[in-house]
């Protein structure tokens, strides 16, 4: 049976190790970039998810602007974010669905679910199984507008690791979905997303 | 006559146009690396050391975290599997998806897989499978190999890419715009994944203690992938683990950076088992095949520091060789020097074929700057080369160093050779015996020769 | 990789290396008398041979082994050692420690103690930070930083000490730390890549239109030089030994 097979010679291989290495042990500090996490994590953040050419909204008007710019019409939005986002869209001419149909993905040009976080450091915004209505409605749609509170961003990776939480599935998401894998040329809305924007609340 | 090594045989003879794909690309993903790091981090050596340190003690009670591991996967509703040999990986694997009845899947790259050539194998075996990673994409569509660890089409130029997407009818028209050639495989690609019944995945991390295994993508393919499936194996070699989750934010800090010089992937993404009810989506199964294929062998060596690689390319993008030959040359999945150290290692039973590619370097050390868990890898090459040559394998272009022994170790040989070797400034370059001493001397002169002078000096003066 | 702290002295035992003794007697010479010039007895064991290296990086330790131990044995005792060659002295504080960790053998591992570059030694071990030294003419220096100081204090000594002579100007180029190709019977059993890296690395030397090419290096700049000339390019190179003795010649002319 492998499972023997292997842990006996995993086994027999580190016998002859005489001195085994001791957990180094570290402080998160010297994981962290000063750079990066300048100034308030809100800040932090703002700055760096632009570098990683995603937009920080903070205005019903910005996300209209954007979406008449690239003229989308459909959209799906978590049904708890209606108050937030899906009404006040579908009252400027939108058309907002809270039900995500996956076998016509492609109705979708955008899609506005929950981030439960976000992570200064890194311009990363936080997705959690958990909290998030629909994976696919976050991934699918050509723009994912993630909603996010400002008091939920972690100023650091090592403090997000830390709240990483008990869900089944976490992602981090830092910037549109892209590839450089064609003459290392970056090409953004790989098979995600094209556009990510966070949309700040308080 | 003495014959030249296989690698550089394989340079001369590549095509311009892929050198420059393959120079350009990697000496590009150097620079970023160099920017990234050095701009975030005022010593990020440091974090090299660190991540080192971590690796080794992981490895050296690799016994302890990989039960450790597997309980906690366990605990969180996952199904583990071991496979020692490749064929068991293989055979683990269409198993598990014939238990769930499962006849189309897609997969996201992962190193372990073209270990063991898995894809042809599922093929054989009925299964229909779609490598969703673009550039592996590409690589399935040509029937190429990968040759590169993190760019695996990084010796492809966008022309050939546009040629192969007609031919294939991804589209109807010839295009070879970068942008282009993404949306199309965009669209192509969605549907495929609709109808998915599984992904199968690589794994980055595993951490021991809450049993969460970490995957990153820039394309989010792997995400994609699994919105749909309702089943998820992971394929994960056993060195794969970390103790901590605290842990992997070291690994994520380095790996994102010294890959593409990002300060993290696009996509992070943490599972710790199937879906559970307060998910949405999500595959209802999910099974880690851990796989052992050769690790314990590498393991049981004098070049054990190899198995801490987090498969960044960091050493491919800015090794001198590896931009002249390009992936191919290494005759593995992996390429560059992490290939040159673990192909003759992972692979032992074709060490005797694969024993040239740790002589594949000048040994200039520039894998081992910018590795971000600081594997020795030029140590690691020379320990391979002497025990290539215990396992007495003919090594091509191999000058006999047992003369030169008996000459470096008898003084007043030496001293003799010196003075008499003077004759070498009157001999003509057709005269030298070896087509690589020919090689070497039609491509340079030799300074004149003034052996012993120095000596003679130092003695001259003395007398006066 | 290099050990700390290493012995210092106003005795030294000098290593010419096989490179110096059979083509560049002069970068040996003027070895010595920078060495005497700063106070320093050069003592020169006449036994004396190669490091090792050609036999060991081709992977037939036993062959270098001995000739290890013959280094060893020529230079025993406890002055430190100097060596005009980053390589050649990361063979004897590296190398050898390597190829007979598992045997080990005190006389190699005090060898590997003692062993210094010799740009090393002036600027960290006697401590000498500037250089007195003049040109005659504004002249632009290409230092070409060879691998096997990578990791030790060589490159930066280098460059505090060049920097600071007279008219001099160290001049950047691109891709710094790339290889230049040479690696010993690498050059030989790849002598195609061997080539290809040497070229590349000359068009980043020539774009910075250098008067000289230095390094604390031979066989670098034998490789690169010897490429050079056979393309057409021929460039002027010293070794950083060379160019402190002739400029502090100059200076007190």
């Amino acid at each position: 049976m492998s499972r023997d097979t292997i842990f006996q010679k995993i086994r027999s291989a580190l016998e002859p190790i005489k001195e085994k290495a001791a957990h180094p042990g570290f402080e998160e500090a010297m994981l962290i970039s000063p750079v990066r996490t300048a100034g308030s994590p809100v800040e932090a953040f703002s700055r760096n998810f632009t570098t990683v050419n995603g937009r920080v909204m903070s205005t019903l008007e910005e996300v209209i602007d954007l979406l008449r710019a690239q003229n989308h019409q459909v959209g799906y939005c978590d049904p708890s974010l209606m108050e937030t986002l899906g009404r006040p869209l579908a009252d400027a001419g939108f058309e907002v669905r809270t039900e995500y149909c996956r076998e016509n993905y492609d109705d979708y040009d955008f899609g506005i679910t929950r981030a439960t976080g976000g992570i200064a450091e890194t311009g990363s915004i936080i997705l959690d199984d958990a909290h998030t209505s629909d994976r696919l409605a976050a991934l699918s749609p050509w723009v994912h507008i993630a909603v996010l509170s400002r008091a939920a961003i972690h100023p650091s990776v090592p403090a997000a690791i830390a709240h990483l939480g008990s869900s089944r599935n976490i992602i981090w998401v830092t910037g549109p979905s892209k590839t450089a894998d064609v003459e290392g040329i970056l090409i953004e809305g790989v098979h995600g997303p094209g556009e990510q924007i966070a949309f700040l609340v308080d | 006559m003495i014959d030249r090594q296989p690698i550089d045989t394989y340079a001369r003879q590549i095509s311009d146009e892929k050198q420059t794909s393959v120079i350009t690309g990697s000496t590009a993903s150097t620079d970023k690396r160099f920017n990234a790091l050095f701009t975030d981090y005022a010593d990020p050596d440091s974090l090299r050391k660190l991540a080192a340190k971590i690796k080794d003690h992981t490895l050296h009670h690799l016994d302890t975290y990989l039960e450790q591991a597997e309980a906690s996967l366990q605990r969180n509703g996952v199904t583990v599997h071991f496979a020692d040999s490749g064929d068991d990986a293989r055979e683990t694997v269409l198993n598990i998806l014939r238990g769930h009845e499962v006849t189309q899947l897609t997969k996201s790259k992962s190193m372990a897989s073209e270990e063991i050539h898995l894809n042809p194998y599922l093929i054989e075996n009925g299964i229909e499978v779609l490598e969703s990673d673009l550039g592996e994409f590409i690589i399935q569509l040509d029937g190429d190999e990968p040759s590169h660890i993190v760019r695996p089409i990084i010796h492809k130029n966008r022309r050939e890419i546009a040629r192969t997407f007609q031919r294939e009818g991804i589209a109807e028209d010839y295009n070879d715009d970068p942008g282009t050639i993404t949306r199309r495989a965009r669209v192509h690609l969605r549907e495929k994944y609709m109808l998915a019944q599984a992904v199968i995945t690589g794994g980055n991390f595993i951490s021991a203690e809450s049993g969460r295994l970490v995957l990153v993508t820039n394309e989010g393919n792997t995400r994609f992938g699994m919105a749909p499936s309702k089943v998820h194996i992971a394929l994960v070699g056993i060195e794969k683990l970390v103790p901590t989750d605290r842990d992997l934010g070291v690994f994520l800090n380095l790996l994102g950076r010294s890959a593409t010089g990002q300060q993290l992937t696009v996509y992070t993404e943490f599972i710790s088992g199937p879906k559970d009810d307060s998910q949405p989506s999500g595959p209802e199964h999910m099974h880690v095949v851990f796989m052992n294929h050769g690790r314990t062998d590498v393991l049981d060596s004098n070049c054990r520091e190899i198995l801490r690689c987090i498969r960044c390319s960091a050493c491919q993008n800015v090794c001198p060789v590896y931009r002249q030959a390009s992936g191919h040359a290494y005759r593995s999945p992996y390429g560059g020097p992490i290939g040159a150290v673990l192909s003759p290692l992972l692979f032992g039973d074709r060490f005797p074929e694969l024993a040239d590619l740790p002589k594949a370097s000048s040994l200039c050390g520039a894998c081992n700057e910018v590795c971000p868990v600081d594997i020795p890898i030029p140590d690691l090459l020379l320990r391979l080369r002497d025990k290539a040559k215990r396992a007495h394998i003919p090594q091509p272009g191999d000058l006999p160093m047992t003369p030169f022994a008996t000459l470096a170790t008898s003084p007043s040989l030496w001293r003799t050779a010196m003075t008499m070797s003077k004759a070498m400034n009157h001999l003509p370059i057709q005269v030298a015996p070896v087509r690589p001493l020919q090689d070497w001397l039609g491509q340079r002169t030799l300074p004149d020769w003034h052996g012993g002078d120095f000596r003679k000096w130092l003695k001259a003066r003395k007398e006066k | 990789m290099v050990s700390t702290p290493r012995p210092v002295g106003r005795k030294v035992l000098f290593m010419a290396t096989c490179l110096c003794d059979a083509f560049y007697d002069d970068a040996a010479r003027a070895s010595v008398e920078l060495l005497e010039h700063l106070g320093v007895e050069v003592v020169f064991p006449d036994d004396q041979t190669c490091c090792g290296q050609p036999a060991f990086n081709s992977g037939d330790w036993p062959s270098s082994r001995k000739v290890a131990k013959h280094a060893a044995k020529v230079f025993a005792g406890d002055l430190p050692v100097i060596v005009p060659s980053g390589s050649c002295a990361a063979m004897h504080f590296h190398g050898h420690r390597l190829q007979f960790e598992e045997c080990p053998d005190a006389e190699v591992e005090s060898l590997a103690h003692r062993t210094w570059e010799i740009i090393d030694f002036i600027v960290n071990g006697l401590g000498i930070k500037t250089w007195d030294g003049e040109f005659e003419n504004p002249t632009r220096l290409a230092f070409h930083r060879s691998c096997h100081t990578r990791g030790t204090d060589t490159g930066e000594a280098v460059t505090t000490l060049l920097s600071s002579i007279r008219r001099a100007e160290v001049v950047p180029f691109g891709q710094t730390d790339q290889c230049c190709g040479f690696g010993g019977t690498f050059s030989v059993t790849f002598p195609h890549i061997s080539g290809r890296m040497g070229s590349l690395k000359l068009d980043h030397i020539m774009e910075s239109r250098p008067d000289l090419l230095v390094s604390a290096d031979m066989s670098c700049l034998m490789h690169l030089t010897g490429l050079a000339r056979v393309q057409g390019r021929p460039i002027p190179h010293l070794h950083v030994v060379q160019v402190l003795r002739d400029t502090l010649m100059t200076a007190r002319k």
